[in-house]
């Protein structure tokens, strides 16, 4: 029988499984030490305020412009694209109900997330990248700074705080997208589109929609600073970690969203 | 320090106008699902819920007025809904308030409807459980329409017959569409029927010129109709009326007294006009009466002579020439 890596004895042996097999469970150990860590430094003081207040104004309220936009046009399309298919069973007047669960359940966290993770996941890795590249976090490391503590918990508790409160704004302004198109096409009244928005939603879904986007946050800026502390040196290294901060980051929000709507769909179903 | 000092604001706005919308939100939604509201639990046993959910909306009289909390299998297989009522609601449904399965549009969300509760008859209290009724389920409905389908059909067959008979001139229908006949006859019946009508409009025409006429503010019947007065006088003249034809029988009732004691013998006249007797002796009299003053004349004739009363008719004799004279000459 013989192994990747030629070497039937355990003890002298390179690799465990194979080079590839390891090095995927290496980096899921090293995420975990990540994650760990960032929660044991979040814990501890001194707690870097300022710099999370930055961090707070550079995600929340420099993304805002660019997520209401998104989800304004998000509201507007959907209910335009939706009607079609209503009319035909002479529904429209469901219009309002359809939009209110599509954007509080769906819409708004994930069309939140996925901008965020472009504009802020994609900042973070370069960011951090180029830090970690030019040795700037060795410096603070010998100035007596925690970087970590500085760099990376404060960006993530920033994106885990602050897309929930994005999430807010891109559902208010997807369904008023929504209400201008259902007016002007169905003529229907703001106080009824209201009524019909919050008939159809329950504690359920915005619990779940701002639990959802917590961890959304959560993903965001964690991936995009674990990907931005730990790239490789050099250039390419940097454009690697932005480029991999978004990817992960979107691809573990839509693995987040099947898990948290089939825990949701159970319990809303018990 | 400054740009620094602004960003913290900013952040701080943007934060709390995030949590004021969720709030918001929050508040919105549990307002309009009634979950700070106080609420009263009834029940109400069905056969078959049909698909109905908890949470599901409670109408009564078209209105929310709660919400289904808790739906569970009860004895033989039927299902036991309890119902979140308001409480604010609870003194408008009466003890004897239905319950029925129904739904907001034709394929809308079921809903449970309460109806036909009289609050008179007492109020339903909390625990209470109500009756149901069965609903028309949506397979009631089509083997309705399918009844009614066949209906139609039986109906479109019969009409069919019907007018293939008419076609052919059978029947009344068919003879009056084929026969010419009877085409002609019904022509100068539809032209009796003109000239009938012609005539009606006269008669119309005339009745309106009269009620015009009735109508004119100086003719009797308008006054009559609509001036007050002249109803007034009228009523007293009826009045009048009235009394005169009173006196008028009084008299005639008198009247007859009169002449029935006329036909009586116990008074004068009576005697006079019935008892025989008394005519005969009354006539005796006036035979007596008359030789009298038969003999009276005479006495007096002789008295005239007399020459102590002579003088006196002489002078009388000549005055009365002189008057007649004096007449004559006029």
């Amino acid at each position: 029988m013989s192994s990747p890596n030629g070497n039937l004895n355990p003890k002298t042996r390179k690799y465990f499984i194979s080079r590839r097999v390891d090095s995927i469970f290496i980096s899921l150990h090293d995420v975990y030490q990540f994650i760990i860590r960032f929660f044991k430094e979040a814990a501890l003081p001194p707690y870097e305020l300022k710099e999370l207040s930055r961090q707070c104004y550079e995600v929340g309220y420099r993304s805002l412009p660019l997520i209401s936009l998104t989800g304004f046009i998000t509201g507007f399309v959907f209910t335009n694209q939706s009607r079609p298919s209503l009319s035909e069973f002479g529904a429209t007047s469901w219009l309002p109900s359809l939009i209110s669960i599509a954007v509080v359940r769906a819409l708004a966290p994930l069309v939140t997330a996925l901008i965020a993770a472009g504009k802020v996941g994609s900042n973070m890795g370069a960011e951090l990248g180029s830090m970690k590249v030019t040795e700037q976090i060795d410096a603070m490391e010998v100035s007596a700074t925690n970087p970590f503590k500085f760099l990376v918990v404060t960006r993530v508790m920033a994106t885990t705080f602050m897309i929930p409160l994005l999430v807010v704004y891109t559902a208010m302004v997807g369904l008023l997208g929504s209400y201008l198109s259902v007016h002007a096409n169905e003529q229907t009244s703001w106080p009824a589109f209201f009524t019909q928005v919050f008939e159809s939603i329950s504690f359920l879904d915005l619990f779940s929609t701002m639990i959802k986007s917590t961890i959304f946050g959560f993903t965001i800026g964690l991936v995009g600073c674990y990907q931005g502390y730990n790239s490789s040196k050099g250039t390419e290294g940097v454009g690697r970690a932005a480029n991999s901060a978004v990817v992960a980051a979107m691809f573990l929000i839509f693995i987040e969203e099947i898990i948290i709507v089939q825990i949701v769909n159970a319990i809303r179903i018990a | 320090m400054k740009s620094e000092n602004k960003r913290s604001v900013l952040v701080g706005i943007f934060i709390l106008v995030g949590i004021l919308l969720f709030v918001g939100g929050v508040l919105t939604l549990g307002g309009k699902q009634k979950r700070f509201v106080k609420t009263i639990t009834l029940t109400a046993i069905f056969d078959n819920i049909g698909g109905l959910q908890t949470g599901s909306n409670i109408w009564y009289s078209g209105v929310k007025i709660g919400t289904v909390k808790k739906i569970k299998f009860t004895g033989n297989s039927q299902v036991e809904v309890t119902l979140n009522i308001e409480e604010e609601s609870q003194k408008f449904i009466g003890r004897d308030s239905k319950a029925r399965l129904s739904s907001d549009g034709l394929i809308g969300n079921k809903i449970i409807e309460i109806y036909n509760g009289n609050p008179r008859n007492g109020i339903v209290e909390d625990g209470d459980q109500l009756h149901v009724e069965k609903a028309l389920s949506t397979e009631d409905m089509m083997k309705t329409l399918q009844e009614n389908n066949k209906n139609l059909l039986g109906i479109t067959s019969d009409f069919k017959l019907l007018s293939l008979k008419i076609k052919r001139g059978e029947g009344t229908i068919g003879a009056f569409l084929s026969d010419s006949l009877l085409a002609e006859h019904f022509k100068s019946i539809v032209s009796n029927l003109q000239m009938a009508s012609t005539n009606t409009n006269n008669v119309t025409q005339q009745v309106s010129k009269f009620a015009s006429k009735l109508n004119n503010k100086s003719g009797l019947a308008n006054q009559l109709l609509t001036d007050t007065a002249v109803f007034r006088n009228l009523k007293t003249s009826v009045a009048e009326l009235h009394k005169a034809t009173t006196s008028a029988a009084l008299l005639s009732e008198n009247l007859k007294n009169v002449s029935n004691r006329l036909d009586d013998k116990n008074n004068a006249i009576g005697v006079l006009l019935n008892d025989p007797e008394a005519a005969a002796t009354l006539k005796g009299t006036l035979g007596n009466l008359e030789t009298s003053t038969k003999k009276l004349d005479e006495n007096m004739e002789a008295l005239q002579h007399n020459f102590l009363l002579r003088g006196f008719f002489k002078k009388k004799a000549k005055q009365q020439l002189k008057d007649s004279l004096a007449v004559s000459q006029k």
